[in-house]
Formats: structure tokens, sequence, C-alpha cells
């Protein structure tokens, strides 16, 4: 796939001010949206497996037992490890969301770091007790 | 896949494609298959223990939706229907941004040729620099659209624009017509069918986004001159170059719907769509003010929306209202709150000119049920007024002035 142009500004993907969560434990709706990105990727792939039987067919050009006999070239390789990392990037961006803000802020916010509980209650931000759910 | 059917279509490679067709299956399955699950276990499971403990019945909305809000269902619904919304943007991405120089030159042709591509009609844009984008567009991503209607990255920038038209085939899976376009055609249409002795001169849409729904009022209307306007320049510039590849001699200019700089009485008809629950509560009040203004005597107002809630039951109330708590739409529920009959005549319309319709899709039903609605209007109270599902209708209300 061939990249974005990269003189431009990238358009932001991130929503301002987040997605609500429903479950008790956000980390469901997480892991729910990363079931979902998995099996947008298994369907894209059997979409394009299915135009490239149909193609190889029509063409006549694929001998039975080839696909599994093939083994890939170094270059090939390099290329499906690069397409792999956007891969598994894709499928975690919504724990991204959380990280990136911490990482763009400036590093006072260091010296005054927000109290938070520790311990196993730590996991639901204290604005989940407005009555909407955390929102990250 | 819903493809787009105009020049500004971007280049999407297979996996792109497949990627919008899935997130338009899942956007389908959620919105038919999971919300009449959800139904099903509110009416065997819910109301009734609803009814058991209080003794009576859910009596609105927001009692749905407190009662829903614990059970599995509502939350594998909400979760995946947010996780969906969200890949509808997502899935548009990463064509668009590597498309975005082809897409800027292909839009500036179109542009620069005063012109369309057939040299038969001649659109125009005006943009206002240095105009204020007002805070409840400039400050939200409004249906968890990242950057909204109005975000730009550079000069004479169209991406946001783009990013709409394509996000919203994926979203429609099918149901807004292949040109993105059913509602206007649907409602056009049918007010030529239902008011033969209206001829429009001039036509005004507020708040037209990038006009998917401006132009059929000029397929309706040929001899009248079609303006539309909106606050987001990316949309507006992106609407402009579509009309003219659409060959369709539309008129849009960067305008505060609650601010018009049109003259008195100067329009036969305003309209709008999907456009009042995107404004906070007293920018609506003005807009229906300026709409009377710009009005002539006679002429009409039509708002095409999401129903009123006093006219919902309160199951229905609840699951329209969803997008108010859960997609980034603030003024939404304010706006399904409001009485239609109310603001128009607070806006100057007599209370004996209000009207409202509810007009089938005329591309889910076709011609013949679609005519037929004409003479006899379906009601308000169905569970497929203004809900994105299989068997569509359209609301709408308005005034004669
Ligand atoms: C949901 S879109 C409307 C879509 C379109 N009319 C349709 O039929 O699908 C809402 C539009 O209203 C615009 N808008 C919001 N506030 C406005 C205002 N005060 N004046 C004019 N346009 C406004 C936004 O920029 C956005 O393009």
């Amino acid at each position: 796939m061939s990249a974005s142009d990269p003189a431009r500004r990238p358009m932001r993907r991130t929503i301002r001010g987040g997605r609500p969560y429903f479950f008790d434990d956000p980390a469901i709706d997480k892991i729910l949206n990363m079931v979902v990105v998995l099996g947008s990727e298994v369907w894209t792939l059997r979409e394009r497996l299915a135009a490239l039987e149909a193609i190889q067919v029509r063409q006549g050009s694929l001998a039975s037992g080839e696909l599994d006999a093939h083994d890939f070239s170094t270059e090939d390789e390099a290329r499906l490890a690069g397409e792999r990392k956007e891969f598994i990037d894709s499928l975690f961006r919504v724990l991204q969301v959380q990280v990136e803000e911490p990482r763009t802020q400036p590093v006072k916010a260091k010296a005054k770091p927000k109290a938070k509980p520790k311990g196993k209650t730590a996991r639901r931000p204290t604005s989940a007790a407005k009555g909407r759910k955390t929102r990250r | 896949m819903l493809d787009l059917k105009h020049e500004l279509k971007l280049d999407k490679t297979r996996d792109e494609k497949a990627r919008m067709n899935f997130v338009s299956g899942l956007r389908a399955h959620v919105l038919n298959d999971m919300a009449s699950g959800m139904r099903a276990v509110w009416d065997a499971e819910v109301e009734p223990a609803f009814r058991r403990s209080r003794g009576r019945r859910p009596k609105d909305g927001p009692e749905v939706h407190a009662a829903l809000k614990p059970n599995e269902c509502f939350k594998f619904y909400s979760s995946l229907r947010v996780t969906t919304q969200d890949l509808v943007w997502q899935s548009v991405f990463p064509a668009l941004e590597r498309n975005r120089g082809a897409l800027k030159e292909k839009a500036a042709r179109l542009s620069r040729s005063s012109q369309s591509r057939s040299g038969k009609t001649r659109g125009t844009l005006a943009l206002r620099p240095g105009f204020q984008v007002p805070r409840s567009v400039s400050a939200l991503d409004v249906h968890l659209m990242a950057g909204n209607y109005d975000g730009e990255y550079e000069e004479g920038d169209l991406a946001a624009g783009s990013l709409y038209d394509n996000g919203l085939a994926v979203f429609s899976f099918g149901l807004m017509g292949q040109n993105l376009d059913d509602i206007g055609q649907s409602i056009a249409g049918f007010i030529k069918l239902k008011f033969p002795k209206l001829k429009p001169a001039k036509i005004l849409d507020l708040g037209c986004t990038i006009g998917h729904n401006t132009g059929s009022w000029k397929d309706h209307f040929p001899a009248a001159e079609v303006h539309g306007i909106d606050v987001a320049a990316p949309c507006l510039r992106y609407a402009h170059a579509r009309a003219q590849a659409q060959d369709r001699e539309l008129h849009f200019h960067q305008m505060d719907a609650e601010a018009l700089d049109f003259p008195d009485a100067s329009f036969d008809v305003v309209f709008s769509s999907m456009f009042l629950h995107e404004v906070p509560r007293k920018g609506i009040e003005r807009i229906l003010a300026e709409a009377h203004r710009v009005l002539k005597p006679g002429g009409l107002m039509l708002h095409m929306e999401l129903p009123p809630n006093s006219q919902l039951s309160p199951y229905d109330a609840f699951y329209l209202d969803w997008d108010g708590a859960y997609n980034n739409e603030p003024f939404y529920k304010p706006f399904r709150d409001l009485k239609p009959e109310d603001i128009c005549r607070r806006a100057g319309f007599a209370p004996e000119k209000y009207l409202q319709f509810v007009i089938p899709s005329v591309g889910w039903y076709g011609e013949k049920v679609w005519r037929e609605a004409a003479e006899r209007p379906p009601s308000v109270d169905s569970d497929k007024t203004g809900r994105l599902t299989d068997g569509i209708l359209w609301y709408c209300f308005g005034a004669f002035k």
C-alpha cells in the first residue's frame, strides 16, 4: 500500500472528547473494538483472496499445491513485515488514545501528577461517577 | 459497497474497499439485527420487570434508557455501535490521506472552470475570508467524525468534505441512495407532487454540507435558482466541485444560518435536512426566525429532521436519543424534546399554516408507494420514522408563510 503524502500535515484521526464505554470495565469495550477490527481484517483478506483466486482461475495459472509450496523472497518478506506492523498497530489503535494524551502533554505536567487511586479500583477514573461512562 | 458516482471519488485499493464493505455490513447488522434483538429483550424481559417493580409502564425515553442500561444486550449494541461509528471514518482516512493531493487538483480543475463538466451549468462558490465558525461546530467532533466539518489542514483544503461524502456512503449502507440524496429526492419530489401550484423561483438549503441533498431541488425544480449555505469552508469547496462534476447549477455560500446575508422575502422555499439537531437550542429559534424573514409571503419552510419525542413511543424516543447520549451529539436530545409546532409559531409562522409529513424513502419503497404517500402520508409514531433502518421513512415539518 503506498503511503500518504509526507509533505502534508496528516489529518487528525482521534476524536475530541474520546468515546463512551458501556461495560463495567472499559477494557471490555476496548477488547470488543479489537475483535471488530480483527474481524474487519479477516474479511478484507477473504475478499482479497477471492479476487486473487478469481483472477488466477480465469488465467488458468494456479496449479494445485502451488500456494502451499510457496516461499516468499527476501524483499517480499521485508515488505510483509512492514505491513504486519501496520496491521498490528491498527488492531491496538484503541489503546493508543490513552497513551497519546500524556505523550503530547508538555513536561511540566509531570511536576504535578494527578492523585490517582492505586490498586484494583484504579481502573475507572472518577468521571465515571457522573452517570456517563468513562471517556478516554 | 456503495461507491461514489462522481469524479471526486477516491482511488481505493482492494483492501480499502473491503474494509469499507465490512464496516457498512457491520452497521447494517447493528442497526437492523441487533436493534431488533434489543427491542425483543426489552419487550420480553426489561419492560415487564419495570412494570412489576414500578407498577406502571415507562413514561418516556429516559426511563427506558435507565432501565435498559444495565442489560448486556444494550451494552453490546452500544459498544459495537460506537466502534462501528468510529470505523466508518477510520475506513476512509487511509485512502483519503493518500488521495489528498489528487483530490485538490481535481477539485481545482472543476472549480476553476466557470462551467461544469459538460459546460451546461454555472455553479458558484462564495467563501468569506476571516469567517468565524460558531463554536457549536468548531469545538466538536460531531458523530465521532475527527476534524468535524470545518477542520482544515492546508490552504484551500476540502478533505473534510471528502471524508463526509465517503463516510456517509459507508455509514448509510445503501439507505441514502446511490448519490446519497435519497432524502432530497424523496422530499423535493414529494413536495412537487403535493403542491403542484408551487413554482419556486428561488430555493435555499440551510446547513447543506457537501450539497448532496441540495441538488435534488434543482432536479425537481429545474427552473429554480438553488442556493446552499453552510459555515464549513472545506465542505463548501467540496460541494461546489461535486456539483460541477454532477452537472448541477448550484450556488454555495459560507454563511451562518442564524444571520443570513439574504434580503427579506427573497426565497420561495427554505429547506434543511438533518441540520437543526446539530444546532444549539437558541440557534434553532434564530434560524427559524431567519427562515421566516427571507421567505416570500406564501413561501414554504421545510425541515427534514428526526421526529420529535412528543410524537413517539417511549421506546422509540429512547432509541433515537441514543445518539444524543453516546455519539457526540450534544444538541440532539434538546432539539428532539422541542415541539416543532411551537418553534414554528415562535418564529412567526401562523399555527394554522403548520404542516408535517412522513415521507417513505423513494429509493427503498419505489415510486408507487412513495406517490401513494403524497395522498395518505403514514403516521409519525413508527419504529421506522427517521431511523436508519430497512424501510426508512423521512420525517419533516415546517409551515407556509
Ligand atoms: C448533519 S450536517 C447536514 C447534512 C445535510 N444537510 C444532509 O442533508 O445530510 C450539519 C451541517 O450544518 C452545518 N452547520 C452547523 N451550524 C450551522 C449554522 N449555524 N449555519 C450554517 N450551517 C451550520 C455544519 O457545518 C454541517 O455541515
